[in-house]
Formats: C-alpha cells, structure tokens, sequence
C-alpha cells in the first residue's frame, strides 16, 4: 500500500534527488509554519530552505491550517505564490477557503467566492459545501440556495441542506425552508438533528415577531409531522433537540403544554403522568406481516440450502404442526455455551429448562444432532432429562438454529417467548426495508428472554425482564411521550430509558 | 503518456502567452504591480520591525496611519488582484481545458442527436471529476468512457470516491511499473553500447551445453498439460457463482484463475482442470477471454464446459471442497475429483458453496487447517492459487506440512505441535537440520529408496531433471511421487500411513525395496 502511494506520490517530480529530499523532510516532520506574514522574499528563503520542496504551498498551508495560524500568513503565502508563478491553483485556493471558513472568516470568503467564480467554470462538491456553510451565516444566504441547486450532479449531503435551511429560517423565510427540507426527505435523506432542532426553534421566534405566509396551524401541522416521522423511522431526538422541541410545545400559545423529563415504571406507566405508554405487544395484522417476512426472507432466503435444506424445513414444519403450542422455545446451544466451563453445559441448558417447566410452561429446546452424542459437555443423563421436561428438535450439524427458533416461536402464537442471548442482528439485516426491521426488532424486544447473570447449581434461574412498554414517540391528542438520548454510546439493540413527557393544561379552551 | 506530456506543455504555452498578453492589456495594473515589487524587495529590512510586532487581524482592514504598515496590507491582498486581473482570460483557458479533458468524448460531440440527459449526466460527471482533481483528490489522470458511464452509475458520494481511488491506485501502479520498465531498457542498452564501444567483442558464447530457450520450455510444459488432460486427476472449478459476486470480485476471480492455471502448468504433475459451469457468453466467459485473449483462451490445455460437474462425472468420486464443510480431508485421494468453487466474496458469503454441494447431495470437506495449524485470524477460505498450490504440493509430497506452508502466514503463528508423539517430536527436531527430511528408521528406508530412484531417473531423462528450477529436495519429493505412483499406491497416504504406523510405513519401504531389487 506504502509502495502504491509513494509510486502516486513520485509522479510529480522526475529527478531523484528531489524524491529523496521530498522523503528526508517527511521523515523530518511536518513543515513548521511562520509565526507571521513573510515578505515574499523571505518566503522564498524558507523555501529554499527546506529544499524547494514539490507543492510547497499546499503543504504549508495545510501546516498553518493545522496549526491554527493567523489569516494573514496565509494571505501573505498566497500572495507569493501568485507572484512567483503568476497564478494560484485551484487546489491551494480551496485550502485557503477551508481556512477562512473555519476560521470564521465570511468576508473574505466573499472575496474568494468572487475569484473562484471568475476563475473556473464549476466548483468541486467540497468547495460547494463550504461556500454553503460560510454563506449560510451570512445575509447573502440565497447565494447559498443557489449553489444548492447548483451542486445536483452528486446529491447534496443533509448538511449542505441543513446549513441553508438553518439560514432560511435565520432569516424568516419560512417557504424556503420548508420546500427545502421536503426535498431533502425527497432524496431519501434523513436531516440531521441540528436542521430540525432548527426548525422547532425557529418558528418560535418567527411566529412571535411576524404572520408569515404560512400559518400558525401549517407550521404546528409540519412540526407535528416531523413528530411522528421519528415514530415513523424509530429515531429517537438528542437532548438538545428534545429540549427545543419541549420549548416550542411550552411556547404555544393558548394551550398550555407542560413538559417534564421522566421515566416509565416496569409497568409501562409514565412516572410523571402516570398515563400507560403504548404495548410492546404486535397487533393481529403486524403479527401476521413479521410471520410471513421471517419465513420468507430469514429462514428461505435467497436459497433455502444456505441455511438448512428443504427436507430438513419441512420436517421441522410437521413437527412444529404435531405438537402442541409451545409457550417457550430455548435455544439449547446459546444457553448452554453461556458458560464458560465446557464441562458445565448440559446442566446450564437444564437448570434452564427446568425453571421454565417449574413455571408450568410447555418448552422447545433447539439443539444439533451433535449434543445427542455423549461425551464431557453433553451428558447422556442430563440430554435424557431434558428431552423428558421439554419437547427436543435437533438439526443437522451443518444447518443454522437460529432460523428454527424464530419460525417455532412466531408460529406458536404471540404468547410464546424464546430464550437466548443471541442479538440477532444478522437475521434482522436479512430483512428487506427499514420498517420489516422495526418491526423484527419490536418483536424481539417484546418475545426475548435473557437468562441474567450466571446459572450456578442450586440457585434460581432468573431472566431479565421483558419491558412491556414500547419505546418510541406516542401521542395521544393532549399528550406527547417521546423518549430521547442523552448518551451517546447507546447500541443498535438498545433503546433509551428517558422519556419527556408533555401534556396539555386541563383549562386550555381554544 | 507522450501525449499527456505535449498537451501539457502547449498548455503552459499557451497560459504563458495568455499572460503575457494579459500583462500587455492590463499594463498599468501590471506596472503597479511591479512598482510594489521593487519596493518590496528593497525594503524589507525597514518593513520587519513593523510587521513583527504586531500580527495583521486581515478580515477588519484597519486604517493605518504609519506607511509601511499600509504597504503590507496591500500586500496581502495582492494576489487578488493578480488573480483578479487575470480572472477574464483564465476563463477561456477553463474551457480550453475542459476541452482537452473531454478529448476522447469527441466522437459524441459530433453526434448530432444523442439521447440529451444521460450526456449531460456524463458530462457533469467529467466536470466533478475534473474539479476533483483539481482540489487535489485522488483521482486518475485519464478514464475510460466505459469507467466515466460506471462512475455516472453509482449513486453516492462516498462511492464515487471509493471507485475513483480505485481507479486513481490501479494507474498509479501501471505508471509506475512502465515507468520502471523503461529505465531498465534504457539501462540495459546503455551496458550494451558500453560493451560495444569497449571493444567489438560481443560474439556468441561458445559453451559446451546446448543453449535452453524460453519456448522449449513451453513446449515442454505443454506436453505436460497434454498429457494430465489424458492421464492425470481431474479437478474441477465451479464457476456457477458469478451471480453473488460484483464486477470487480469477479475480475479477481478470473486473474486468480489465471495464477491458478500458471501454477499448475508449472508443477511437475499437473491437475486436468475442468472449468464447469462456464455459461457461454456469460460474465465469466467473457472477462476469461478479455484476460487471455481469444487465441491463448482456445489453446489453452483447460476442459471447460457449460456442463454441471455432477454430469461430467460419477457423483460418488466428487467431492465438494469448502471452508464451512464439516468434515475434515485427512488424505488426498488421488482417486476423487475435488471442486473449488471459483469465487471472490470480499464481502463474506458464508455457506454459499456449502449450499451447492448440500443441493447436488454432494460429499464435502475442508482443509486441514486447525490439525496443522495454530490458526490466529482471518476467515479460513483461501484465494484460488493457494489452492491449488495446496493441492498440488499435497498431491506430490502427501505432506500436508508441506501443502499448508501456502496458507498466508498472517492468519496464523506456525505449525501445531504433533502431541503425545515423542518420536515425532524427535523427527521434527531433525528435519529442522536436515533440510525437511523425514529421518524416521522407516522413512530412512524409504529415503535411500529415494535416492537410488532418483539417480535412475536422472539417467533415464537427464533432460527431465534439469529442468527443475526447483530446490533439489523439492525435486526429490516429486521423484518419490513418481516411484510410489508406479507402485499403484498414491505418495499422499504412503507417507501419512507411515506417520501413524511403523508397520505399514516398514511395508511400503520393503515393497519400495523389493521394487528396485527388482529394476
């Protein structure tokens, strides 16, 4: 890899000597920039002192960008190269603009902007964006519309979106904004969560000051519909995002929200109101829709021998069909390999399976034909035992379990619950659209028990509870229930535990 | 590259006379411009005191009564004003230089009537591209039409720069490996002129051995091929997988076929390679004859058919080789026709050959990796050519110690120690001196076995034996496979039977015996 970039690198010069120079600084470190604007002769002693290197400019003003430089130095850079060759390259004016942005630097970004305009017919997508952003803060945002439209060959990214937007609404121009973002969500991009705490922000503000063209029912409509998008795609809002939504509910005129940051009881009640947050359990028709996808797209998939064989499928299917409903379905290996102690295997997955007979719940253990063989992890005593308290299925060695375990668990009916510690995000990737994966993934919150801490011979074995709540922006006309993040580390598979909740005062006579 | 080069240099030209002529138009400003030089040149010495003290704030021009002081902002700005000055002309020189990086898109340009929208979307495609590099990305010099209408396709951003990198390394390489080329040819025949000017004497060397061309050598290696595609173990690839891989996994595949092919043509034994599945006019057919060339792709001593394997042979001699197989290959059987699956998944696919072989109701296995190795990372599928290098050694020696020394190295930390086998241990110790050979009593027997064969057989075809760019114990090896195979037992198990037994080793070395009393 070295070798390619170096070969990259080496088209630029010819001689050797200037390669090897070229090396011996890059060994040495980064260019060391001045501490002030240079004459330009003086630049060209520092120059020459480091051996004339090959794209000087460009390297010492990514060294003054680095280092966080005065502006001035690097006009004065600038100012030597353009009279030493006569002109500047595109590539060190880009640079120089990135400084200036970043620096906060929007009048000489205009300045910039005019000689680049001049300059080159077409503007790459980095300086575009940075041109947005800088014109973005300035009162010459519609420029920045423009350069928007301008940049359609690569879809704009939701930032370039959401610093126009964020100017738009600067500026009390509520049409553009809006049309803005509906083509953001258009292009299948989600905004960022700056661009809508934007939003909810900005329209306080606007409303108080003046009647746009938009009425006070359109923008509370828009906003309530970026409200349930969230439900919609399960996002869930930061915290600062989640405060100015809470701020824009209070600022409502005549209808009295009030707020308050909570959390749910076990029970799936709010803390603060006390009002019962939506079921984690499926409706009939979502039930039936997770059934079918999980058969279709999981278990068979693109070509059934992948994971099992058809044969292996349908004697699985008779056999689920012969039985009775199950109410749990363990998944033998998972729960057996959560101990460490190989010997101690087969008795896990006991202990396990007798606690859920105890509790008068009829049982499927999954397992591979390869635990009926005796031997120091699987017990012939402790297997027989198992296949007496609970219905048993083994597949072959070679087919996956897991897609077993959810078509056992999906076709016994809502009540049944499956056991394993498995996160099962390879099978919810195997599904084809975001909102069949919201909806594996509810089910699973819902259906999945997790054996807690470890099983040790003559203890209980305990599971860590399942919510019965579901965790995602709700409302029920005069209450919002919107659980947010106030970490960052949160995973896939976890979902926040802090809620706002708003309700609307008793006396709001609108 | 020669053309890259003098479109270059008439460019600079080109901006060389646009400035001048800009200089001319713009003659007062220009004057100025030189005035401030000159002024700047000479007092530097009085400027310094000033500037140092107090580092400019730029964005807020701050009036400033003391005259150096204004010198210097002026100055800062100044190469606005240049560039401005030459903003007028430069635009021209834009287009110029948009034409020459639309040189090969010519021919379109001259289309009176193409459909409008994809060539606009080609077009800004270009234009990105340019603009690009000229932001210093990294970009290849020069595209393809075919590439620009791939790049145009892909949808993201992130995408688009991850194929032009590709792109952008891939000519790097290829510059730079010409680049290298040249100089050693211009090296080369710059001893030549030496030698030529020394002295004349650059005759023909007059050696007592007749001089061994490059083309014998094919030849010879052909009739080898020849002959495995008569005689030899059939092993098959199955190319049935080129709807699971992209474009690019699937031109891998096909240079790793190509190694493949290259190694085996080159081993002393060579495998009879049949290509199954191979759809005519299919992705991989085409990329095959892209890579070899319809003539070299026709000569080539290959069998390959649209044919599934299962038909071409009897189900019960095929077996499937995959890394997710449950069983392990303990013995080469010389007697089996083994099937790779021919396939590239930088992505990992696993279970997908698996799921082949379950369908056909074939018989599976994998490599021995965990028995021999002390496996570190890495998923345990190899490339095509470690394959077959691995199967070839195996087929040869029958030592999989020597076949498994082709897994890369990064994906594990040596050998496994041969446990509860003292003698075994004793052995390894001594074949660490003694140049990898087995020094078991039985095994000595079957050394010195070895050795009389192989004197033999350098009398029989001295030819044959010179041949051998190998190292001479590998050389050795072969001959052994050679004697063992005439024995109708296979070299694999002779040896690894010999490793679990001394009885049966000690009666492959008496019948190895008995065979040279015999000769």
């Amino acid at each position: 890899m070295l070798k390619k970039k170096t070969a990259l690198a080496a088209e630029d010069e010819q001689e050797p000597e200037k390669e090897l120079d070229m090396k011996a600084t890059r060994r040495a470190g980064k260019l060391q920039p001045p501490d002030r604007p240079l004459t330009i002769a003086e630049w060209r002693k520092l120059k020459e002192s480091v051996g004339n290197l090959p794209r000087f400019d460009i390297k010492m003003i990514c060294a003054l960008f680095s280092s966080g430089s005065e502006l001035g130095i690097a006009k004065s850079l600038l100012t030597f190269v353009a009279v030493e060759t006569g002109t500047l390259s595109y590539e060190l004016l880009l640079r120089y603009l990135t400084l200036c942005v970043h620096g906060g630097h929007d009048a000489e970004v205009f300045d910039v902007y005019g000689i680049m305009r001049g300059r080159f017919s077409t503007l790459d997508t980095g300086a575009s964006s940075l041109f947005i952003k800088s014109f973005s803060r300035t009162a010459r945002w519609r420029e920045a519309v423009n350069i928007l439209h301008e940049m359609k060959v690569v879809t704009p990214s939701p930032r370039n979106y959401g610093d126009v937007i964020a100017a738009a609404m600067l500026h009390g121009d509520m049409m553009t904004a809006w049309a803005l973002y509906d083509e953001l969500i258009e292009n299948g991009l989600s905004p960022q969560q700056d661009t809508w705490e934007t939003l909810f922000k900005g329209v306080k503000r606007t409303t108080e000051v003046e009647a746009d063209n938009i009425s006070h029912s359109e923008y509370e409509e828009r906003l309530r519909g970026i409200l349930s998008g969230m439900r919609n795609n399960q996002i869930y809002p930061q915290y600062n995002l989640v405060s100015s939504i809470k701020s824009w509910f209070e600022s409502l005129p005549g209808q009295k929200w009030t707020g308050n940051w909570t959390s749910a009881t076990p029970k799936g009640l709010c803390r603060c109101c006390g009002s019962e947050l939506e079921s984690i359990q499926l409706t009939a028709d979502e039930y039936q829709e997770i059934k079918d996808r999980v058969m279709t797209d999981i278990i068979q998939g693109r070509d059934v021998f992948n994971k099992t064989t058809p044969e292996e499928l349908e004697h699985f299917k008779e056999f689920v069909k012969r039985r009775p409903s199950f109410d749990v379905v363990v998944d033998g290996l998972n729960v057996a390999n959560a101990n460490k102690d190989k010997s101690k295997q087969s008795a896990t997955l006991l202990a396990v399976v007798s606690e859920l007979e105890r509790q008068g719940l009829t049982v499927l253990v999954l397992g591979r034909k390869h635990m009926l063989r005796p031997s120091k992890s699987w017990e012939r005593h402790n297997m027989n035992l198992i296949q007496l308290k609970a219905h048993c299925f083994f597949t072959d060695n070679i087919s996956e379990d897991d897609p077993f375990l959810l078509y056992a668990t999906l076709q016994s009916g809502n009540h049944c619950r499956f056991v394993s510690r498995d996160l099962m995000r390879d099978h919810k990737a195997c599904l084809p659209d975001g909102a069949t994966r919201r909806l594996f993934f509810k089910w699973q919150r819902g259906h999945q028990l997790v054996v807690d801490g470890q099983v040790a011979a003559g203890r209980m074995v305990r599971f860590q509870s399942v919510p019965s709540y579901d965790t995602i922006v709700q409302t029920s006309g005069d209450s919002w229930h919107i659980p947010y993040d106030n970490t960052e580390d949160r995973t896939t598979y976890e979902v926040p535990q802090q809620w706002l909740c708003l309700i609307r005062g008793s006396n709001s006579t609108q | 590259m020669f053309r890259l080069f003098t479109q270059r240099s008439l460019h600079e030209l080109y901006r060389c006379r646009q400035f001048v002529s800009s200089r001319v138009t713009k003659k007062q400003l220009v004057t100025f411009h030189r005035t401030v030089c000159r002024h700047r040149t000479f007092t530097p010495v009085l400027a310094r005191p000033f500037s140092s003290g107090s580092p400019l704030r730029t964005d807020v021009l701050q009036p400033k009564g003391d005259k150096s002081a204004e010198e210097e902002s002026v100055d800062l700005d100044k190469w606005k004003s240049v560039m401005r000055s030459k903003a007028v002309p430069e635009e021209t020189q834009q287009v110029n230089i948009d034409e020459e990086a639309s040189d090969d898109d010519d021919g379109d340009l001259t289309e009176p009537e193409g459909d409008l929208k994809g060539r606009s979307l080609l077009e800004a495609t270009r234009d990105l591209v340019v603009m690009w590099q000229q932001a210093g990305k990294l970009v290849p010099h020069e595209m393809s039409d075919e590439e620009l209408v791939e790049l145009s396709k892909l949808t993201t951003k992130s995408s688009r720069k991850k194929f032009l990198k590709y792109l952008a390394l891939k000519e790097g390489i290829k510059r730079a490996r010409k680049e290298k080329q040249q100089r050693k040819k211009a090296e080369r025949e710059a001893i030549l002129e030496q030698k030529k000017q020394e002295g004349g004497n650059v005759e023909l060397k007059n050696t007592f051995l007749l001089q061994y061309w490059n083309r014998s050598l094919d030849k010879l290696l052909a009739w080898r091929s020849a002959q495995a595609m008569l005689f030899n173990q059939p092993l098959v690839f199955d190319m049935s997988y080129d709807s699971s891989m992209s474009k690019r996994e699937l031109e891998n595949t096909v240079a790793q076929l190509m190694e493949v092919e290259a190694w085996n043509r080159r081993a002393t034994e060579p495998f009879h390679l049949h290509f199954c599945n191979l759809e005519t006019g299919g992705a991989y057919e085409k990329e095959l004859v892209k890579r070899y060339s319809a003539e070299t792709w026709d000569k080539l001593f290959i069998t390959s058919t649209d044919r599934q394997h299962v038909d071409v042979f009897p189900r019960e001699r095929l077996v499937y080789l995959t890394a997710d197989s449950p069983n392990i290959l303990h013995n080469f059987d010389h007697s089996k026709v083994y099937i790779i699956g021919s396939l590239v998944d930088r992505s990992i696919q696993s279970g997908l050959s698996l799921a082949n072989a379950k369908r056909l109701k074939l018989a599976t296995a994998r490599l021995p990796l965990d028995q021999f190795l002390h496996w570190e990372i890495g998923a345990k599928n190899l490339t095509l050519d470690q394959m077959i290098r691995i199967l070839l050694t195996v087929k040869e020696t029958g030592k999989w110690e020597e076949a498994l020394k082709f897994v890369p190295k990064r994906k594990h930390d040596g050998f496994l120690e041969k446990r509860n086998q003292r003698d075994v241990f004793v052995q390894n110790r001594v074949r660490g001196v003694a140049n990898n050979r087995p020094a078991k009593d039985s095994d000595r027997l079957l050394k010195t076995g070895q050795r009389n064969a192989e004197r033999t057989f350098k009398n029989v075809d001295q030819s044959l034996y010179r041949l051998h760019n190998e190292p001479r114990s590998h050389s050795r090896d072969s001959t052994a496979g050679l004697f063992s195979d005439r024995d109708r037992k296979p070299a694999g198990t002779t040896v690894r039977v010999s490793l679990k037994s001394k009885m049966v080793a000690k009666k492959q070395a008496g019948k190895g015996k008995m065979w040279w009393g015999d000769e």
